[in-house]
């Protein structure tokens, strides 16, 4: 028992001493890991991450966990193993995530979070959160403008293990319910997906033809919503989505879709490596852990001005 | 009829508890000892003490908000407003209204007063009178608040939410929404910086409606 002990602990202070030989030729890699790029805004994140580390000179590794939080683990691995100076992540749960981060720090390396929160304070260097709630509000206050402040509605949610899903249907529903003449006659997971949201609108429509609107926790089961609608011949219903993608910018331009709600993805993923290549270089903290990044409204008004997740003057 | 109001509500609140009577008091008791978020209750114990004080010294006239505004927002936003010192909030203004009433809308649950100011029967603001409000004007006014000491963003908002529904119940309710076009308004509140071409829209912290 002794012996194992004291091996093990040879063998890890083996492994340290190789860690810190290392970082010679692996001085200038920065680690960004998001979701799944299947969704344009994970893409537009690890692009603009990327495309600031190259900037700053910098190596990028970029990874996707999707959704996963052991695949998360596996790549903080390695991360470490390849003598990351700092890591860039939009994480793979809110309480999963912790631990990994943790794990980050422990090897020495700081971490820079995106999009999303983690529930524990002082363990990344940065959380750079898109304010979600406050998002939906916009979206949500759009829709009751648009919808007369009346009408039967369904809401389409995202993923339920993603907070995100709960925190936009929180900042939809703090502001429809105030409206009682606003009625929610469905409210279903579409797990973010278009295909899934288009084969649940087909049903929920056979239930309940009679909808004048859809609010949509995403763009890309706004997209699939339009798309069922459209198909079954309902062109005056309302929808409106979560994110500001392309698709969506599209949709409205046509008058498909009536609104969304752009998250600034590409600008907060530089502002993450920005913040990474200060800690790195002069070890600067920001002034506060948590940063909150305001959303802003997209209608037919300033689609024009939305491309791949940014907003140009 | 104090008496009849008071009796109603005893009675509603045993109706909400089906039953268990004595359970509330307890239940709270536990809440408050296990330290559960209640942000009704962090907005109601800073209100009079903390958030007052704080918007009447602050406030400035709105036309002098306003021309300052238009000369550099940056630099009247450090005068007579207020941002988070991360992230990228807009400015959250305070200002003093002391104008006349020129239209309103009460029809829509997010009703408000479009106010004239400088006297040329233009609106230069507009308040919001609920019951639906719009916005955490309240909140990002504030610089004695932050979003690093909440836990997470629900509870941020949940607080900002709870300023406007402490405006709501304390004030906005008791307003007259009769007839009131025409008639004089004084108001303290904040507003963040209005998209160009827009009103401001004010959330009031107080508000007086005259004749």
């Amino acid at each position: 028992m002794n012996i194992t002990r004291r091996l093990i602990t040879v063998g890890f202070a083996a492994v340290m001493a190789a860690g810190v030989a290392m970082p010679s030729f692996a001085a200038d890699l920065i680690a960004i890991i998001t979701p799944s790029h299947d969704n344009p805004f994970f893409k537009a994140e690890a692009v603009g991450a990327e495309a600031k580390a190259k900037e700053l000179g910098y190596e990028a590794l970029v990874l996707v966990h999707d959704d996963d939080a052991n695949k998360q683990s596996q790549l903080i691995d390695t991360a470490i193993g390849r003598g990351a100076k700092a890591i860039i992540l939009d994480n793979a749960g809110a309480d999963a995530s912790v631990a990994a981060v943790q794990k980050a720090k422990d090897a020495g390396i700081p971490s820079f979070l995106i999009d999303r929160e983690i529930n524990a304070a002082g363990v990344a260097v940065s959380q750079i959160v898109s304010n979600n709630y406050q998002g939906a509000q916009l979206g949500a206050e759009e829709f009751v403008r648009l919808m007369g402040e009346k009408g039967n509605y369904v809401e389409l949610v995202g993923k339920e293990s993603d907070t995100n899903a709960g925190i936009r249907s929180k900042g939809y529903h703090d502001v429809i319910d105030e409206y009682p003449d606003l009625k929610m006659v469905a409210q279903q997971s579409a797990n973010w997906s278009q295909t899934e949201a288009y084969s649940k609108m087909e049903t929920i429509l056979q239930a309940n033809p009679d909808i004048q609107g859809v609010i949509a926790g995403n763009d890309t089961m706004a997209m699939g919503a339009i798309a069922a609608l459209q198909a079954a011949g309902k062109k005056d219903v309302i929808v409106v989505g979560f994110d500001g993608s392309n698709d969506v910018r599209d949709s409205i331009k046509a008058g498909g879709i009536k609104a969304t709600v752009l998250q600034p993805a590409y600008a907060q993923a530089q502002l993450a490596v920005e913040q990474a290549h200060d800690f790195i270089t002069s070890g600067k903290t920001p002034a506060e852990e948590k940063q909150l990044m305001d959303c802003v409204l997209i209608n037919a008004d300033n689609a024009d001005k939305l491309e791949t997740f940014a907003l140009k003057d | 009829m104090r008496f009849k109001a008071a009796a109603f509500i005893v009675f509603a609140s045993a109706l909400a508890l089906a039953g268990c009577k004595f359970v509330k008091t307890a239940d709270k008791e536990k809440e408050a000892q296990s330290g559960a978020f209640d942000p009704d209750k962090l907005v109601a114990e800073m209100w009079q003490g903390k958030v007052l004080p704080y918007l009447e010294k602050r406030a400035a006239p709105l036309p002098e908000v306003l021309s300052a505004t238009a000369a550099d927002p940056d630099q009247a936003g450090g005068k007579y407003g207020y941002k988070a010192r991360q992230g990228n909030a807009p400015w959250t203004f305070i200002a003093r209204v002391d104008g006349v009433i020129v239209s309103e809308e009460t029809k829509s649950r997010a009703g408000f007063v479009d106010v004239d100011v400088d006297g040329d029967t233009k609106a230069d603001v507009r308040i919001s009178i609920g019951p639906a409000i719009r916005g955490t004007a309240l909140r990002d006014s504030l610089d004695f608040v932050d979003f690093n000491s909440f836990k997470n963003q629900i509870e941020w908002a949940q607080f900002g939410k709870s300023f406007n529904t402490h405006v709501n119940a304390s004030l906005l309710e008791k307003l007259p929404r009769e007839g009131i076009v025409g008639k004089t308004v004084k108001a303290t509140g904040a507003y963040p910086l209005p998209a160009k071409g827009q009103l401001p829209q004010l959330v009031p912290a107080t508000l007086a409606i005259g004749g």
